[in-house]
C-alpha cells in the first residue's frame, strides 16, 4: 500500500514524529526511570533501604494487609452479586426485568469519587440511610459506615459493572440446548446453572474477577472518602509517603503495587488466550429464561433481586433528590420537603463553586485532544508501516496501561519537581499543565485500543477506489479515512472526558492551587460539615452522572459500550 | 463551549509564557494570612507606597510550594510561616541575609544573629484549653504529659500533622524526651504512642469540630486564637491552662528570597512590615501579639495582657528544624 494522508507531507510528518517521540520520552520513559532511580538508588548509591523502612512501618504493613483483605472480600462479594445479577437478567424469569437492568447498570455512571461521596452522603454521620437504619436499630452508632465494612460494601455494589458488561454478553453465547438436555436428565434449574452454564462462563468470570482485583488493589477514592479514621489502603499510603517527603519509599511502594497489578494482568491475558478454546456448538440455540418452579425459591430470588436494585438505586436517587433541595434540608431532613434550583444556580454562577468544574473541563478537553492526536498519529503509523520503530512507539504509549496510576503520578512528580531539560528547563510541578499531562498519559492506551480496532475494520478498497478516481492523498485522508473513523473518535473523546471528570487518583497526586479539579473539590466537600458545600457536591455528582449517562447512551447506540 | 475552552487554553499558555518577560511587577509576597488579613495588609502596604501582590494559601501548602519552586522562585518575600518552616527554608538556601531596621531591641529568640535572614514579628502560644462547662478546673490537665493518663482517654483531639499547630505541640512534647544532641529517647516514643492511642485522631477541621459538638472531646489542643474560635463555634466556655514545663510558642517570621529581582523594594517592605507602627496597628485590628517591645507598648491593653499570660517552653528551632521531617515521618508511619 502506498503511503497516504499526512505521510505525503514528509516535513509535517517528521515534525509530528519528533513531537510524539518527545512526548513518549518525557512523559512515559522519564517518569518510569525516575521511579526506579528513587526506589533503588535514592542518594546515588544502589540499595534496598526503602524496602526495609517500608517493612518497618506499622502503618504501611497495616495498609498492605487492608488492601489484601479488602481485595479478597471484594472478589467474593462482587462475584456473588454480579453473577446473581446476570442470572436474574438473562437466565431466570424475574418480573420487572427492564427496571432491574436499569438498576444494575448504574455502576456504569456512578463511579470513582462521585460514587464514594454519594455513599458517604447517604450512609455517613447524618445520612438519610443512617437515620433510617437507626430508626429500626437505635444502637447503631453515627459513624457505623467506616473501615473495611464500608469499603467492601461500596466495592460490592460499585464494581459489578464488569459483570454487567462482559458476563451478560457471555451468557448469551451459552447453547440453550445443553441446558435443556441437563433439565431433561432431571436437573433442577439451579443444578443446570451450576453444572452447565457456569462452566461455560468460567473464563469470563475469571477475567472479570481479575478486573475486580485490579480495581480493588488500586482503589483510592473509595477508601479515602469512606475508610474513616486509621484506615488506609496502599494507594493512600503512597500519597502520604510523598507528602512526608519520602519519595524513595513512595516510589518503592508504587513499584510493589505495580508488580501486583502486572501479575494480575498477566494472569488475565493468560486466561483470555485460553478462553478462546472454550467454544459452544456451531449453531447454538439462544438461551431462554427459565421459570423457577419452587414458589419459595422464586420469592427469595425476587426479593434478593429487588433488594440489590434498591441498594444500588437509593443512593443515586437521594443524591439527585437532595441536589434539588435547599441546603438547610441536608443533614436535617430524611427526605427533602421543598425543592429549588438554587444549588445549580450557585454552581454555575459562584466562582468558587464553578472553578473546579471549569478546571476539570479545561484539563479534560486539553488532555483528550492531545491524547487523541497522539493516538491517531501512532495508530495510523503503526497501521501503515509495521516495523520495529512503529511497534516500539506503539508499545511505549501502551505501557501506562499496565502501570498503576500512583506509579505514573510519582514518576511525573519526581521528574518535574525541578527544572528538566526535556521541558525547556521548566518546573512542571505546581503548575497547571502537569495534571492534564498525567490525564493524557493514562487515557492514551484506551484511545489507542479503540482506534486500532477502527483502523483494522477499514476497507482498503475504499481508499484504492478514491485513488483510482484521482483523489490526492491528503484529500483521501480527509474525505475517506477520517469520516469512517470519526464516530469512534467522537465516542472515545466523550468517554475519556467522562473518565477524567471524576478521575481521582492522578488528581490527588498532581493537583495544586492553580488547577484544583472537580474530583478534589468533591473529596474536600465530602469532609466539610457545611451544608452549602454538601449541596454543591450533590450538584457536581448529578452533573457527572448526567454526562456519563449521555455518553454511555451514545456509545450503546453505536455499539461500542458492549452493554447490549 | 469547546472553542471557549481552546481559547482559554491558549490564553493560559500565553500567560504562562508571559511570566518570563521582565516588567515592572509588584513585589510578590507569599503569606499564609487568611483572606481578610491579607487584604488588610495589602491595603496598608499600598497606602504606605509599597506595590505588592500577596499570594495566600495554607501554611503547609505554601511551604511545599516554595520548596517546589526553588529552582524558579516566584516570591520576593515570605512572611508568616512559623519557626520550623522558616528554619527549613533557610537551611535549603532559599533566603538571603537582611537585617531589618527593627531588629534592634528585638529579644534574642526572635532574631537570627548567626545567619541574619529570618526575623520574627509576632508570636502565638499553642495551648491546652478545656471546656469549663464539662470539666472542672481541678480535673483539667496541668501539663502536656498528663494527657496520656486514662482519665483523659478519648477527651482530646489530635489533628493532621500537616497542621502547623499539631506539629508544634507534638514537637514540644517530644523535646521533653530529647538528649543534648536532639535525639528522642525510647521513652519519648512510647509516650507519643500512648498520646495517640489515648486521643481522638482526626484528619480534618470539621471532624475535630464534630468531636467537640458531640461532647466527646472536652480538651482542646490549639493555637491561642483558635481556642476562642472553636469555643464560639461549638458554644462553650474555654479556659486555657498555664502548663508545667511551659507552653510551646510559635513565632512567625519574615525573610527575603534569595532569587528576588527587586531587592530594594523587598527591603523597604520588610522594614515597613515589622515596624512598631504597623505591628501595633495590626495588633489593634486582629488581636495578634507582636514580639517587638516597642510594638507591644503601642498595642491595646488586651494584647499586652495576652503577651504575658503563659510561660513559654524554650525551643531552639534551628536544632529542631532538620529533625522535624524524621519525627513526623515516624509518627505518621509507626504511631498513627
Amino acid at each position: 500500500m502506498r503511503p497516504s494522508g499526512i505521510s505525503r507531507f514528509p516535513l509535517v510528518r517528521s515534525a509530528l514524529l519528533v513531537v510524539v517521540v518527545w512526548c513518549a520520552a518525557s512523559f512515559i520513559y522519564a517518569p518510569i526511570f525516575s521511579v526506579l532511580r528513587f526506589a533503588f538508588a535514592p542518594g546515588g548509591d544502589i540499595g534496598l533501604g526503602a524496602i526495609g523502612e517500608l517493612a518497618g512501618s506499622r502503618r504501611v504493613r497495616t495498609a498492605i494487609v487492608n488492601t489484601f483483605v479488602v481485595t479478597g472480600l471484594s472478589i467474593i462479594t462482587v462475584n456473588v452479586i454480579g453473577i446473581f445479577q446476570v442470572a436474574v437478567l438473562e437466565y431466570l424469569k424475574v418480573g420487572g426485568r427492564g427496571f432491574l437492568r436499569f438498576a444494575y447498570s448504574t455502576p456504569l455512571i456512578f463511579v470513582s469519587v462521585a460514587a464514594a461521596t454519594g455513599y458517604g452522603f447517604v450512609y455517613g454521620q447524618n445520612g438519610t440511610l443512617t437515620k433510617l437504619l437507626q430508626s429500626v436499630w437505635p444502637a447503631l452508632p453515627n459513624d457505623w459506615f467506616t473501615g473495611t465494612l464500608a469499603v467492601v460494601f461500596a466495592h460490592t455494589f460499585l464494581l459489578t459493572s464488569f459483570h454487567f458488561l462482559f458476563l451478560r454478553a457471555a451468557i448469551r453465547r451459552v447453547d440453550y440446548s445443553t441446558v435443556e438436555a441437563a433439565r431433561g436428565l432431571g436437573a433442577s434449574s439451579m443444578e443446570a446453572f451450576v453444572r452447565v452454564v457456569l462452566p461455560v462462563l468460567l473464563p469470563t468470570i475469571f477475567a472479570t474477577t481479575l478486573l475486580v482485583t485490579y480495581k480493588s488493589l488500586g482503589s483510592f477514592a473509595i477508601p479515602s472518602v469512606l475508610g474513616g479514621r486509621r484506615f488506609d489502603m496502599v494507594t493512600e499510603l503512597i500519597l502520604t509517603l510523598n507528602s512526608l517527603r519520602r519519595p524513595d519509599m513512595a516510589a518503592m511502594l508504587s513499584i510493589g503495587l505495580g508488580l501486583a497489578v502486572i501479575l494480575c494482568i498477566a494472569a488475565m491475558q493468560y486466561v483470555e488466550r485460553r478462553g478462546s478454546y472454550v467454544g459452544g456448538s456451531k449453531t447454538p440455540v439462544p438461551i431462554e429464561r427459565i421459570r423457577i418452579a419452587s414458589p419459595v425459591v422464586n420469592l427469595a430470588v425476587h426479593a434478593a433481586a429487588y433488594a440489590i436494585a434498591v441498594i444500588q438505586l437509593v443512593p443515586i436517587a437521594l443524591v439527585v433528590l437532595f441536589s434539588f433541595a435547599p441546603a438547610r434540608s441536608i443533614a436535617t431532613e430524611v427526605l427533602p420537603s421543598s425543592f429549588t434550583l438554587q444549588n445549580y444556580v450557585t454552581v454555575f454562577s459562584q466562582s468558587t463553586a464553578f472553578v473546579p468544574l471549569k478546571n476539570s473541563l479545561l484539563m479534560g478537553a486539553s488532555a483528550t485532544m492531545a491524547g487523541l492526536m497522539i493516538s491517531l498519529f501512532v495508530v495510523n503509523l503503526a497501521h501503515r508501516h509495521t516495523n520495529v520503530g512503529t511497534t516500539s512507539l506503539d508499545l511505549s504509549f501502551m505501557a501506562p496501561w499496565i502501570l498503576p496510576v500512583p506509579f505514573i503520578a510519582i514518576g511525573l512528580i519526581l521528574t518535574y519537581d525541578e527544572p528538566n531539560l526535556l521541558v525547556a528547563n521548566r518546573v512542571l510541578l505546581g503548575g497547571f499543565w502537569i495534571l492534564p499531562i498525567g490525564y493524557a498519559v493514562v487515557s492514551i492506551p484506551i484511545m489507542m485500543r479503540f482506534l486500532r480496532a477502527a483502523f483494522f475494520s477499514l476497507d482498503p478498497a475504499l481508499n484504492e477506489a478514491a485513488q483510482s478516481l484521482g483523489a490526492p492523498a491528503f484529500y483521501r485522508f480527509l474525505r475517506v479515512t477520517v469520516p469512517l473513523v470519526l464516530p469512534v473518535m467522537i465516542l472515545i473523546t466523550g468517554m475519556t472526558l467522562n473518565v477524567i471528570l471524576s478521575e481521582y487518583s492522578m488528581s490527588a497526586f498532581l493537583f495544586n492551587v492553580n488547577n484544583k479539579p472537580l474530583s478534589i473539590a468533591l473529596f474536600e466537600g465530602a469532609r466539610s460539615a457545611n451544608p452549602e458545600q454538601a449541596a454543591i457536591n450533590l450538584v457536581y455528582i448529578s452533573l457527572i452522572m448526567a454526562f456519563s449517562l449521555g455518553i454511555i447512551t451514545l456509545a450503546d447506540r453505536y455499539g461500542l459500550g458492549g452493554g447490549k | 463551549m469547546t472553542r471557549n475552552h481552546l481559547l482559554a487554553g491558549a490564553m493560559t499558555l500565553l500567560s504562562l509564557l508571559g511570566t518570563s518577560a521582565a516588567t515592572a511587577e509588584p513585589l510578590v509576597i507569599y503569606s499564609p494570612q487568611g483572606d481578610e488579613r491579607a487584604v488588610w495588609i495589602a491595603e496598608r502596604a499600598d497606602a504606605a507606597g509599597h506595590d505588592v501582590t500577596i499570594l495566600t494559601s495554607g501554611g503547609g501548602e505554601l511551604f511545599d510550594r516554595i520548596l517546589a519552586e526553588r529552582a524558579n522562585p516566584q516570591a520576593d518575600v515570605v512572611l508568616g510561616l512559623i519557626d520550623a518552616a522558616m528554619a527549613t527554608l533557610k537551611a535549603e538556601g532559599l533566603f538571603q541575609p537582611y537585617v531589618p531596621n527593627w531588629a534592634e531591641g528585638l529579644p534574642e529568640v526572635y532574631r537570627d544573629d548567626t545567619d541574619r535572614m529570618v526575623y520574627k514579628f509576632w508570636q502565638t502560644p499553642v495551648v491546652i484549653a478545656y471546656n469549663s462547662d464539662m470539666l472542672a478546673e481541678e480535673d483539667a490537665p496541668t501539663s502536656w504529659l498528663e494527657l496520656v493518663e486514662d482519665r483523659y482517654a478519648g477527651k482530646y483531639v489530635i489533628g493532621p500533622t500537616i497542621w502547623q499547630t499539631t506539629k508544634t505541640y507534638l514537637i514540644g512534647m517530644l523535646l521533653r524526651f530529647a538528649d543534648e544532641s536532639g535525639e528522642i529517647s525510647d521513652e519519648g516514643w512510647d509516650f507519643m504512642q500512648s498520646l495517640y492511642d489515648n486521643a481522638i485522631v482526626v484528619d480534618s477541621a470539621d471532624a475535630k469540630t464534630a468531636a467537640f459538638v458531640n461532647k466527646e472531646a472536652v480538651i482542646d489542643l490549639n493555637w491561642f486564637g483558635g481556642v476562642g474560635r472553636l469555643a464560639d463555634d461549638v458554644g462553650y466556655r474555654a479556659v486555657m491552662v498555664d502548663t508545667e514545663g511551659g507552653t510551646p510558642f510559635i513565632a512567625e517570621g519574615i525573610a527575603i528570597m534569595e532569587g528576588t529581582d527587586q531587592l530594594d523594594d523587598a527591603k523597604a517592605f520588610v522594614d515597613w512590615f515589622g515596624s512598631a507602627e504597623f505591628m501595633s496597628a495590626y495588633a489593634a485590628r486582629f488581636g495578634q501579639v507582636p514580639v517587638h517591645p516597642d510594638a507591644i507598648a503601642a498595642a491595646p491593653d488586651t494584647v499586652k495582657r495576652n503577651a504575658t499570660l503563659l510561660r513559654p517552653q524554650p525551643i531552639d528551632w534551628d536544632v529542631v528544624a532538620p529533625r522535624v521531617d524524621g519525627w513526623i515521618q515516624r509518627i505518621e508511619l509507626d504511631i498513627k
